[in-house]
C-alpha cells in the first residue's frame, strides 16, 4: 500500500511528531495560565492532518473546526504566531481575538475554524461552488468529526455537493466519540450508505501512519479534481487526551484506557528512533516560539473595537 | 418606480456592476421571480442565478464560503421567518468572521429577507425580526422604505461594506410608489432619513410604518399639528443625531416598528430619548408603538388589533402633544390591505 519513498514517509512522521510535541507543549504549560482559553488536542489524531495536508496542492482550501491544532501546523501555519494566538497576545494570528478554536492561516489555505459544531461544512462547499464558477481546478476539504455528521447541515452540504457537483472532499476525522458519547449512542445511519445514496464516493482508512492517510487521501482528492464533485474521506483515528482540557480522562467512565491500548501498540509517532533523531530540534523550534510570545504585547483596548464590519 | 421594479433594478444593477456577484436561494430560478424581483437578472444573467434546496443553513454557509472565495452572495428569503434557520451561520459564522479572525477575512453578502403582513399570513409568515439581527455585532441591517432608498443602499453594500447586509424588505410595500421626501440618505448603509419636517412631534418610524407614519403627517396638518417624519433605515447603524437634533426640538417622540415593541427597535429609540432628556436637562415626552405582545394571528378579524395602524399613530400623536378625541376625530381602525389594495394575497 505504501508507495512514498522512506525520506517522504519520514518526513510525515516528523510532522507527526512535531504536532504531539507542541500538543505536549501545551499540556505543559497550561497550569501556568499563559493559556486562558479551552483547547482541544489532537494527540493521536496527528496522522489525519499530516497526510491529508501533505496530499494537497498551495491553492486548495481547508476549513477546520475547534480542533485544529494539527490542521494549522501540518498545513504550514506559523508556530510563533501559533503560540501568541493561544497566549492572546498582539502577534497572535487573529490578534487574540481567535484563541485555540478559531485558527485560521489564509496564506496556507486554512480559510477559518469554528467552534460550533459542523458549521464549516457548508463554507467549504460554497468555497468550492465558487472553484466551479472560476473554472479553478483546485478543490476544499471539509474537515469535521464524527459527531458534526449528526448536523442537518452535514446532509444538506453533501446534497448540495453531490447535486451541483461541487469539487470539495468532506474528510471525517472519525475519533469514534462526540465530546463522551460513543458513535453507537448517536447514528442510526451508515455513513457508506448515505454516501451512496447521495452517489458521492466513499474512501476510508485508518489514521495511525500518515503516509497511508496519505495515500487514500490522494486518491480521494483525485476523484474531486478530475469529476468535479465531492468525495467523503473517513479517517478512523483515537482521541488519547480528554474532549477539551488536557488531561487523560478514563476515570470518568465512558471508556478505558484499554480501549486506546491498541492504537497505541502501532503508534509511529512514539518509535523511540524516531523521538530520538527528532525531538531536540523540534523541541528548540518550540522554545524559541512560546519565547517569542511571551515576550509579544497583549493586544491594546484600541483593537477591541476593531475588525467589527 | 414601484418597489419590487425598484429591487428588480437593484438585482440588475449588482449583476450588471459586479461580475463577482450571484443571487442565491430557494426560488430565484423559478417563474415568480421573488415576486418579480430578480426578473431581470433571469433574462440577463440566468448562470448567476444559484437555486438551492430547501436547506436554509447550508445555503448561508455556503454564501460564507462564496465570499470568502471572492464571490457577492445576495441570498433571498421570501419570508424573514425562514431566515431564522440560517441563524447559526449568520449569528455564530458570518457575524463574527471578520473580528474572530483579527480581520484575515471579510464576508461580504447581502441578506434580502421579506417580511410578510395581512391576507392571513399568519404567525410564522410576518415576524419582522429586525431587532434579533439588530443585536449582534458584525451585521449590517437596513430596512429601505422606499425605491430610492432600495437603489441606493444595496449599490452601497456591493461596493463599499466588507460585512453581510442584512435588509428586511416589506411585503406590502412591493406594490407601492413613494412620495418625494424633504431629507436625502445621505448614508444608505450608516443613516436615517429626515422624510417631512414638524415641529409639535417627532415620528421615528421603521418600513411601512414610515408610510403610515406620513399618512398620519398629513392626517393632522388640517388641524395645525405639524408631524416631523424620521425613517430611521439603519437599524443597526442609525443617525442617532438627526433624531436628537427634531427631538429637541419637538419635545415629543413616538417610535412605530414593524416588530414587537419590548426588548427592539422600540426600546432601542426610547432609549436614545432618555438619553437626550437626560444630556439636555429637559424632559422628552415619548412613546413607542409595536405589534400586540402575541404571535401574530392568521384571521382577519384578529390582525387588524395586532398591528398598529393609522389610527394608533393618530392617537399617540395626539396623546403627545395633548389633543383630546373631541378636538380632532380619530379614524377608524382599518387593515393595512384594504387602504394598500394593490396587494390581494395569497404570498
Amino acid at each position: 500500500m505504501n508507495t512514498l519513498s522512506a525520506p517522504r514517509a519520514r518526513d510525515l512522521l516528523r510532522e507527526c511528531l512535531r504536532v504531539r510535541l507542541v500538543e505536549y507543549r501545551i499540556v505543559e504549560l497550561y497550569p501556568s495560565d499563559l493559556i486562558q482559553s479551552p483547547v482541544h488536542l489532537s494527540v493521536g489524531q496527528e496522522a489525519v492532518a499530516v497526510g491529508v495536508c501533505a496530499s494537497l496542492m498551495d491553492a486548495d482550501k481547508v476549513f477546520i473546526n475547534y480542533r485544529g491544532h494539527a490542521f494549522y501546523l501540518a498545513r504550514g501555519g506559523c508556530l510563533k504566531a501559533f503560540f501568541s494566538e493561544l497566549m492572546g497576545r498582539q502577534d497572535g494570528i487573529c490578534r487574540g481575538k481567535g484563541g485555540s478554536m478559531h485558527l485560521a492561516s489564509p496564506a496556507q489555505g486554512l480559510m477559518g475554524a469554528s467552534a460550533v459544531v459542523g458549521s464549516t461544512i457548508s463554507h467549504a462547499v460554497g468555497y468550492a461552488l465558487g472553484l466551479k464558477l472560476a473554472g479553478s481546478e483546485s478543490v476544499s476539504v471539509s474537515v469535521c468529526g464524527d459527531g458534526a455528521m449528526e448536523q442537518g447541515v452535514f446532509f444538506e452540504s453533501l446534497n448540495f455537493a453531490s447535486l451541483k457537483r461541487v469539487p470539495v472532499l468532506f474528510l471525517i476525522e472519525d475519533n469514534g466519540l462526540a465530546v463522551h458519547s460513543s458513535a453507537g449512542e448517536r447514528q442510526a445511519f451508515d455513513l457508506e450508505s448515505l454516501c451512496a445514496a447521495f452517489k458521492c464516493p466513499f474512501f476510508e482508512v485508518e489514521g495511525i501512519d500518515p503516509s497511508v492517510v496519505k495515500e487514500i487521501s490522494d486518491v480521494a482528492l483525485q476523484v474531486c479534481r478530475s469529476s468535479g464533485g465531492p468525495a467523503v474521506l473517513r479517517v478512523k483515528c483515537c482521541r488519547y487526551l480528554e474532549h477539551v482540557g488536557v488531561g487523560e480522562d478514563f476515570d470518568a467512565g465512558y471508556r478505558s484506557s484499554s480501549d486506546i491500548d491498541g492504537w497505541k501498540m502501532r503508534d509511529p509517532i512514539l518509535d523511540p528512533l524516531l523521538i530520538a533523531d527528532f525531538e531536540s530540534e523540534i523541541n528548540s523550534e518550540i522554545d524559541k516560539a512560546v519565547e517569542f510570545a511571551i515576550n509579544s504585547p497583549v493586544s491594546p483596548k484600541a483593537s477591541l473595537l476593531e475588525d467589527i464590519i | 418606480m414601484r418597489y419590487f421594479e425598484a429591487l428588480d433594478e437593484a438585482m440588475y444593477q449588482c449583476l450588471k456592476e459586479n461580475p463577482r456577484a450571484l443571487v442565491i436561494g430557494q426560488g430565484v430560478s423559478d417563474h415568480k421571480a421573488i415576486f418579480g424581483t430578480v426578473a431581470s437578472a433571469q433574462k440577463h444573467f440566468a448562470d448567476r442565478l444559484i437555486e438551492t434546496p430547501i436547506a436554509e443553513e447550508s445555503t448561508a454557509g455556503i454564501c460564507i464560503g462564496l465570499a470568502l472565495a471572492g464571490f457577492y452572495p445576495v441570498n433571498t428569503h421570501i419570508r424573514s421567518d425562514f431566515a431564522l434557520l440560517a441563524f447559526n451561520q449568520l449569528i455564530n459564522l458570518a457575524a463574527k468572521y471578520k473580528y474572530m479572525f483579527g480581520g484575515l477575512f471579510q464576508v461580504p453578502m447581502l441578506q434580502r429577507w421579506v417580511v410578510g403582513r395581512s391576507w392571513g399570513q399568519g404567525a410564522q409568515h410576518s415576524q419582522s425580526l429586525q431587532s434579533l439581527v439588530g443585536h449582534i455585532p458584525g451585521l449590517v441591517v437596513i430596512m429601505p422604505s422606499s425605491s430610492e432608498n432600495v437603489l441606493a443602499s444595496y449599490a452601497a453594500g456591493y461596493t463599499q461594506l466588507e460585512s453581510p447586509l442584512i435588509s428586511l424588505e416589506h411585503r406590502l410595500m412591493y406594490e407601492m410608489s413613494f412620495k418625494e421626501r424633504e431629507g436625502s440618505l445621505t448614508n444608505p448603509l450608516f443613516g436615517s432619513q429626515l422624510v417631512c419636517s414638524g415641529n409639535d412631534c417627532t415620528v421615528v418610524a421603521t418600513s411601512i410604518m414610515v408610510i403610515e407614519a406620513q399618512r398620519a403627517a398629513s392626517y393632522l396638518v388640517p388641524f395645525g399639528i405639524s408631524v416631523e417624519v424620521i425613517d430611521l433605515h439603519s437599524i443597526t447603524h442609525f443617525d442617532e443625531s438627526l433624531i436628537s437634533r427634531s427631538a429637541k426640538k419637538t419635545r415629543r417622540l413616538l417610535v412605530v416598528d414593524t416588530s414587537w415593541a419590548r426588548f427592539g427597535v422600540c426600546s432601542e429609540i426610547l432609549a436614545v430619548a432618555q438619553k437626550i432628556s437626560q444630556a439636555e436637562n429637559t424632559s422628552i415626552k415619548a412613546t413607542a408603538l409595536g405589534m400586540a405582545p402575541s404571535p401574530c394571528p392568521t384571521a382577519h378579524s384578529l390582525e387588524k388589533f395586532f398591528y398598529p395602524d393609522l389610527a394608533d399613530i393618530i392617537g399617540s400623536i395626539m396623546e403627545l402633544v395633548g389633543v383630546e378625541s373631541d378636538e380632532i376625530p380619530v379614524p377608524e381602525k382599518e387593515m393595512a390591505t384594504e387602504v394598500y389594495k394593490q396587494f390581494k394575497g395569497p404570498f
